[in-house]
């Protein structure tokens, strides 16, 4: 399978513990795997009991196995400060003003957390070299949906900046009238080299996405979270990515048979109803439901994470990344 | 003085006036207005790049911000040219000299 697995579903499905718990398959099998977070809640702190930043950690007790979570908003600021510094080095002191206030108006936009998020994907992607596989836990559904089809929009997007761009050089060449060196140049224009970076850039994400990445959807046998999926799995083939398989998490264990208590009553009624909300992922579903994961009792950590990735029916094997 | 130096001195003059009103009437014209459309895209590639700077959300603007060091001229002079630009009609008929 591809080296880039993704999983994905609505808030409070249990995506992390699945992730982990697929990450940690992985490794057992004996690939060099990282996992990475963009929770902001950390979850991955708590599935291994240790603390993760945003550069990658081997995980305590487990042979080949690293993880990193990735804070949104310390990426855009990490950015704002990469751009300042540019600007202080290049832009005259009378001018830096003018320039942060559109700088910060440019990073405080409801799109900078999703490209903050999407640059550091990618950046794991480019540099995922000494592992075999990385496993993406993504934050819920909606904005990773848009993260994900975003190359193809950017991309056709910076082109027309670029078009637009060297008319405008092309004009001011031809305007420098005998001798006179034209206002701009195209030989050498730094936004031109920048917006080809960009470009290169996308163009990377887009194709890694499309070749290189598997994607799944966690999702709860709940009818808000059906519906959820459903809608994930159409807007995903829209991008045409499509949704390798779905992992239904917290299903609830049925009681024994001779028990009759309220309590037995209660959750004999709860597994009939989610045996048929299964039955009708199975039927009206395209991608297959590869693993039907209980409901602990208690937090989902070492041992009980050891037990989730054992029901998880997702392959290991890895096939080597034909973009990086 | 020589009748050919006063011929020569008479084609000099006559060359000086003919080039200055060559370049006043036609070539100078052209130039500024070929400079002008230069100046009319670069302020639609500036938009294009920064249209939250006037309110309008761009799904981009946070990459082209990156450009904003290397835009110092361009960003300054947009801003005066859409100062002093009173509509688009009044930019474009500016290229006439009546």
């Amino acid at each position: 399978m591809e080296p880039f697995v993704f999983f994905g579903g609505k808030g409070g499905v249990g995506k992390t513990t699945v992730s982990c718990a697929y990450a940690l398959r992985c490794a057992r099998d004996g690939h060099r795997t990282l996992v990475v977070s963009t929770d902001p809640a950390h979850s991955v702190t708590d599935v291994f009991d240790q603390e993760f930043d945003d550069s990658p950690r081997p995980v305590a007790g487990v042979e080949g196995l690293d993880a990193m979570q990735i804070d949104p908003d310390d990426e855009v600021t990490r950015h704002l400060n990469e751009i300042r510094q540019d600007l202080s080095e290049q832009v005259s002191a009378a001018m830096v003003n003018e320039i942060n206030r559109q700088l910060e108006m440019a990073h405080g936009t409801p799109g900078a957390y999703e490209s903050a998020l999407f640059d550091r994907f990618v950046d794991v992607m480019r540099s995922a070299d000494p592992y075999d596989r990385v496993v993406f836990d993504t934050s819920p559904t909606g904005s990773t949906l848009r993260l994900l089809g975003l190359p193809e929009l950017l991309e056709g997007w910076i082109d027309r900046l670029m078009h637009k761009r060297r008319t405008s050089i092309d004009l001011f060449e031809k305007a420098a009238v005998g001798a006179n060196e034209p206002r701009r140049v195209m030989e050498g224009d730094p936004v031109l080299a920048r917006l080809q970076e960009r470009k290169e850039f996308f163009e990377f994400a887009g194709s890694a996405l499309d070749d290189d990445a598997a994607f799944f959807l966690v999702l709860n046998p709940d009818e808000l979270s059906l519906n959820e999926t459903r809608r994930a799995i159409a807007d995903l083939a829209e991008k045409d990515l499509a949704v390798r398989g779905l992992v239904a998490n917290k299903l609830t264990p049925s009681p024994d048979a001779d028990e009759n208590g309220r309590g037995a009553r209660y959750l004999r009624e709860r597994v009939a109803t989610e045996r048929e909300r299964l039955e009708t992922i199975r039927s009206e579903f395209d991608p297959p439901l590869v693993a039907e994961i209980g409901w602990r009792s208690s937090e989902v950590k070492g041992d009980l994470l050891e037990d989730v990735a054992d029901e998880l029916d997702i392959e290991t094997a890895v096939e080597p990344p034909t973009h990086v | 003085m020589a009748l050919a130096d006063r011929i020569e001195r008479y084609r000099e003059t006559l060359e000086e006036w003919v080039r200055g009103l060559y370049h006043g009437m036609i070539s100078h014209p052209a130039y500024e207005k070929i400079e002008k459309e230069a100046e009319d895209t670069e302020d639609a590639f500036i938009l294009a790049c920064f249209p939250d700077a006037f309110g309008i959300p761009s799904p981009v603007s946070y990459y082209t911000s990156e450009l904003l060091p290397y835009l110092e001229t361009e960003f300054e002079s947009w801003e005066r040219r859409l100062w002093d630009r009173d509509s688009y009609i009044e930019r474009k008929g500016q290229q006439y000299h009546f």
